[in-house]
């Protein structure tokens, strides 16, 4: 019987583990996973193919670690008339004549340059007569690998040892690697993160923001739990309703309002016109007001969490011991100092650690606001690695080295949210089913 | 049915509940567990049916071993001290619940339905919601969807817990009556004493998980097997003294005083440590060897009044008696202890006699 | 606190102070009204003509772009299809969890909170490419499955607060009354936690109403654009810009918002005491 139970509850889990495996789960290993290679619009994110170009070759060259003439030897393309060439020829539909007068006067021949090899074409009785389709012809007979695609690497090997030039294992190997073009695995991610001037920046942006909107939102909505507290009921509902619209309005509409106050053609530059001062955009004009307005976008938002957490612990305390308070003739800064304050530790700790670890890790409110600007002043962590793997002008997007990033935050989470396990108290949680059948 | 608990054995991972119980519900008896809170009572009845899984031993209705049946098919009615009517439904389709799950048709459970609120008196409220029902009203409405279906057993937890006092003596005498007249075998959990004697055919009173004494309320009164048992049942109290048989007699701890065996004990070894029960009402009514003693507190009750009698031992005793002027707080008293109806136990708390 | 005058406290300075601050977001919200239906020399904050001009959205579409009907009717398909996953899946996970005996029961309990606590946003990139590979890119399916997955922990974690209020006695006695787990969760369970269902269901749709980033990193395309994105590319396009059109479609993307909001404020309040975002 406990068998059954066991097996309704497994499958009442069952939906559930499925979305949490395939969208929590495979991503979360899968960050772990991009993060060591160097996936990206350049190298797709399926396979890859082989591929040596010209511009390869001279990079090969340029490390100065080949022997000229090998490298020479790769790139000079040498022409052979071959049975497979002429086959491939003939089912592309080239005329039979012409097939036929290759085979019979040219075939085994070596050139070892275009133009010779065309000159002797031009020989042939029933060649193409216009010019480029000479040309197109010469191609089925072009023994370099040079921009030719090899799907796998054994063929591209063969190819490679087909040219008959002669490489040493480790030359062999860099010709290889240099010519994929799909990705590959590697730590270079971090490696470059690390050493980036501009990682460090951002990173600090990254504490900055933090702090400061950690700082706003707690403090801010303790004082907005307070003083609502005090105010008489018609006042507090209605500072509570307004503090709430920018939680419950889309984020969209919500920085919209903000961009209407703060951009050159708003609100605060219309009024501070009428005193004379320029119009200025608070945004995006400097570091210091793009600062400002990030922070108190943010904090608008986030006070509101502090004030409902915070207002309903508040609500709890006995208003007797209040009252109590009032009689011994306790002021209310004193009353807020030494009895409801105490009473908040746990909402505060709670409201904290979770703040903390949301503003670590969300973007949202800068990617709409600032971008990151002006510059990559107000640039944090996670929209650097949305900008990195998602979304930037160049259109060169790097999965692997954006995972690389988000894996630093994803490590958090999951070090922090299994924190989480110890501050709530679980094992009451867990308590046991009372029907044991 | 009768039910019995053979070798029953309940633990909580490791928090071994009751460990190896042996109980026999007759048929068509009404049996209560009666207990100290904690001591196990709801434990055996969840298990009974088969909310919980007894990890030992058998249960066996009639002659059925049904250990292994599922809550479902062991056909017991229960009714739980909150009620638990489902809130959402009309009364009538509480009772109804379990004949639907039945599958009976229509028809017949309008039948059954009406029958049983005939029997419980609740006729008229079948369209209401639960909440719009008093405390004994919602008490019936239990009792009926337990009944409805007719269980082989009738398990109550605690069903008076949650009315006032008034009501309480109105459903008690309800219930009784109700199971008389279905004959059905119940089991009836309380911790409350007068619960347990007044509804009940036999009491099996339990502590720590293990059954001390089954029998029927007055025997259990009279003759409680230890002085746990003696000590839990009657209200006010039973008192208990010190002594150590000195002679052929009690003698009490610290004190001259010297009490003769009652006559239907056997002779008891000098030196043997007893405890002695003295029930209230046998000291300070009839004759018998009057003690000296200080009234160290007095209760009124109405038409009686209960006082604490402090020995020169220390040692405190309790009469109730009617009310009477001669005995304030603080007055030394002499009065007479029946020491016939004492109730001897040994060392152990086992009932010498 | 009813005594208002009580000697030791004079509220008005605090008054002041929250009226301050609260200030930037009155003047937000108010001219989001104003300036939809007026408009305002440029310099001044006093509008001086009434017009319906900045609601033609409404009823004309510029060529080459999509309709806002078109663009609403995604954004409800999205969000009410999301709800309805989030629904059914945390409404059978969260009766698992609170009250059936099954194996790893303090695995998956474990599991749901830490997850619940977890920041999602930092799985964004890995879901970009789970979706390449599922082909589901630029799919409104692909990014409802992806919301409602990230919301998950969460609602889970809220429905099994509610089945934990349901009384036990309650499922005993279904028990005991002949019917199985199962019909006593349909039958029994289901209809006392109502008021739950109603307010997760609520919660989840305004998320999903609002949401910005997941539409715009996993379906960005212009046939399943939601109106966040809509206005979003629109305020992003420098050619034409025009705060009195973006407020109207904003105020247009609110009231459904604002209009739930007043129906259940109440329940929903307890949800965001359950701490969602930060
Ligand atoms: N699920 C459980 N896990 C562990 N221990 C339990 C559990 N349920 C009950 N117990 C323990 O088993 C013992 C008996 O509990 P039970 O509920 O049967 O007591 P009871 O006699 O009905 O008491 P009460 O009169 O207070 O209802 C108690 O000590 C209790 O702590
Ligand atoms: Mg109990």
């Amino acid at each position: 019987m406990r068998q059954r139970i066991g097996l309704l509850g497994l499958g009442f889990m069952t939906p559930a583990l499925v979305m949490v495996l395939v969208f929590f789960l495979i991503p979360v290993v899968m960050t772990a996973v991009f993060g060591f290679t160097n996936m990206g619009t350049a190298t797709g994110i399926s396979g890859g193919e082989y591929l040596l170009t010209p511009k390869i070759v001279k990079q090969l060259e340029i490390r100065g670690e080949f022997d000229k003439q090998s490298l020479t030897a790769l790139s000079s393309n040498r022409y052979q008339v071959t049975e497979a060439g002429l086959a491939k020829a003939a089912s592309d539909g080239l005329k039979s004549a012409y097939i036929q007068g290759l085979r019979d006067s040219l075939l085994g021949r070596e050139y070892s340059s275009k133009r010779d090899f065309e000159r002797a074409l031009k020989k042939i009785k029933d060649r193409p007569r216009k010019v480029r389709a000479l040309k197109k012809s010469a191609e089925y007979f072009s023994q370099s690998i040079l921009n030719r695609r090899y799907l796998t690497d054994h063929e591209f090997k063969t190819a490679l040892a087909a040219t008959g030039v002669q490489l040493s294992a480790t030359e062999f190997d860099q010709v290889l690697s240099a010519s994929y073009t799909g990705w590959i695995w590697t730590t270079d991610n971090f490696t470059n993160m690390f050493s980036k001037p501009d990682t460090w920046v951002v990173a600090f942006n990254t504490l900055v923001y933090v702090l400061l909107v950690l700082a706003f939102n707690i403090g801010f909505g303790l004082f907005l739990a307070l003083t609502t507290f005090y105010l008489p009921s018609g006042q507090s509902a209605f500072f509570r309703a307004v503090w709430l619209l920018p939680r419950i309005s889309p984020p969209v509409l919500y920085v919209l309002l903000w961009k209407w106050l703060t951009w050159d053609t708003g609100f605060i530059s219309t009024v501070l016109g009428w005193f004379g001062v320029p119009a200025f955009n608070y945004m995006l004009g400097s570091v210091g007001s793009a600062w400002a307005v990030v922070v108190l976008i943010n904090g608008f938002v986030g006070a509101s969490l502090g004030m409902i957490l915070f207002s309903s612990a508040i609500q709890a305390i006995p208003k007797s011991i209040l009252y109590a308070s009032e009689v011994d003739g306790a002021n209310r800064w004193q009353q807020v100092r030494y009895i409801i304050l105490p009473q908040l530790r746990w909402p505060i700790l709670f409201t904290t650690s979770y703040t903390t670890l949301s503003l670590l890790t969300s973007f949202e409110y800068i990617l709409l606001s600032t971008e990151g600007g002006p510059g990559n002043t107000t640039n944090v962590w996670a929209l650097e690695a949305y900008f990195t793997a998602l979304n930037n002008y160049a259109g060169n997007l790097k999965y692997g080295y954006g995972a690389a990033m988000a894996l630093v935050l994803v490590t958090l989470g999951v070090l922090v949210s299994l924190l989480y396990l110890r501050l709530f108290k679980f094992d009451e949680l867990v308590a046991r089913p009372k029907i044991e059948n | 049915m009768r039910i019995l608990l053979d070798n029953f054995t309940k633990k909580f991972d490791d928090v071994m509940v009751i460990n190896n119980m042996n109980l026999e519900v007759r048929d068509g008896e009404m049996m209560a567990l009666l207990g100290p809170s904690g001591c196990g009572k709801s434990t055996t009845l969840f298990s009974i049916c088969e909310i919980y899984q007894c990890n030992g031993g058998r249960i066996l209705f009639g002659d059925r071993d049904v250990s292994n049946v599922t809550s479902q098919h062991r056909n017991v009615g229960v009714v739980f001290q909150n009620y638990a009517l489902y809130p959402h439904m009309s009364i009538f389709d509480n009772i109804a619940f379990p004949l639907m799950v039945k599958k009976m048709p229509a028809e017949q459970i309008k039948k059954e339905v009406h029958k049983i609120a005939e029997l419980v008196h609740i006729g008229d409220l079948l369209e209401r919601k639960p909440s719009q029902l008093s405390g004994g009203q919602q008490q019936r409405v239990a009792l009926s969807r337990a009944l409805v279906r007719k269980p082989d057993v009738l398990l109550l937890d605690e069903p008076l817990a949650n009315l006032d006092a008034k009501l309480r003596l109105e459903m008690r005498s309800e219930i009784r009556r109700i199971q008389q007249e279905t004959g059905i075998t119940a089991v009836l959990v309380t911790h409350d004493q007068v619960e347990a004697m007044s509804m009940c055919d036999r009491i099996a009173l339990m502590d720590h998980g293990k059954i001390l004494q089954v029998t029927t309320p007055n025997d259990m009164y009279h003759n409680p097997q230890t002085d746990f048992v003696a000590g839990f049942l009657g209200n006010p109290p039973i008192a208990f003294l010190d002594g150590v048989i000195t002679n052929g007699q009690i003698q009490l701890k610290d004190s001259a005083i010297q009490l003769p065996l009652p006559s239907r004990v056997p002779v008891q070894p000098d030196g043997k440590i007893v405890r002695l029960g003295v029930r209230p009402e046998y000291f300070g009514n009839q004759a018998g060897i009057e003690l000296q003693g200080q009234v160290s507190f007095v209760e009124t009750q109405g038409r009686e009044n209960l006082y604490d009698i402090r020995l020169g031992n220390g040692a405190v005793l309790r009469s109730i008696q009617p009310v009477r002027a001669d005995a304030g707080l603080g007055d030394s008293v002499s009065w007479p202890l029946d020491t016939e109806q004492i109730l001897i136990f040994d060392d152990q708390g086992q009932r010498v006699a | 606190m009813s005594d208002k005058n009580s000697s030791n406290f004079k509220s008005w300075p605090v008054t002041l102070i929250l009226g301050l601050f609260s200030v930037p977001l009155l003047v937000m919200y108010l001219y989001l009204f104003i300036d939809t239906f007026t408009n305002t020399a440029p310099g001044s904050l006093i509008p001086n003509e009434l017009t319906f001009e900045h609601w033609r959205f409404l009823w004309e579409t510029e060529p080459g772009t999509v309709s806002i009907w078109q663009v609403t009717l995604n954004t409800l398909i999205f969000a009410s299809v999301m709800t309805l996953v989030i629904l059914s899946v945390s409404l059978t996970a969260g009766y698992a969890l609170s009250r059936l005996n099954m194996p790893f029961r303090r695995f998956f309990l474990a599991g749901v909170l830490t997850l619940h606590a977890f920041p999602t946003v930092t799985l964004v990139i890995a879901l970009f490419i789970v979706l390449q590979f599922l082909g589901l890119y630029n799919t409104l399916i692909g990014v409802i499955f992806i919301k409602a997955a990230l919301m998950l922990p969460f609602g889970i974690w809220v429905m099994k607060g509610f089945y934990d209020t349901v009384p036990w006695e309650i499922e005993m006695a279904g028990v005991q009354d002949g019917a199985s787990r199962f019909m006593v969760w349909r039958l029994l369970v289901l209809p006392q936690i109502k008021p739950g269902l109603i307010a997760l269901g609520v919660f989840s749709f305004l998320e999903g109403w609002s949401e910005y980033l997941m539409p715009q990193i996993f379906a960005p395309e212009a046939d399943v654009q939601v109106l966040s994105v809509y206005l979003a590319s629109l305020i992003a396009d420098d050619q034409k810009f025009d705060f009195n059109l973006f407020k109207s479609i904003g105020l247009f993307y609110v009231l459904p918002v604002i209009v739930l909001y007043l129906v259940f404020q109440n329940k929903l309040m307890n949800i965001y005491g359950g701490g969602s975002k930060g």
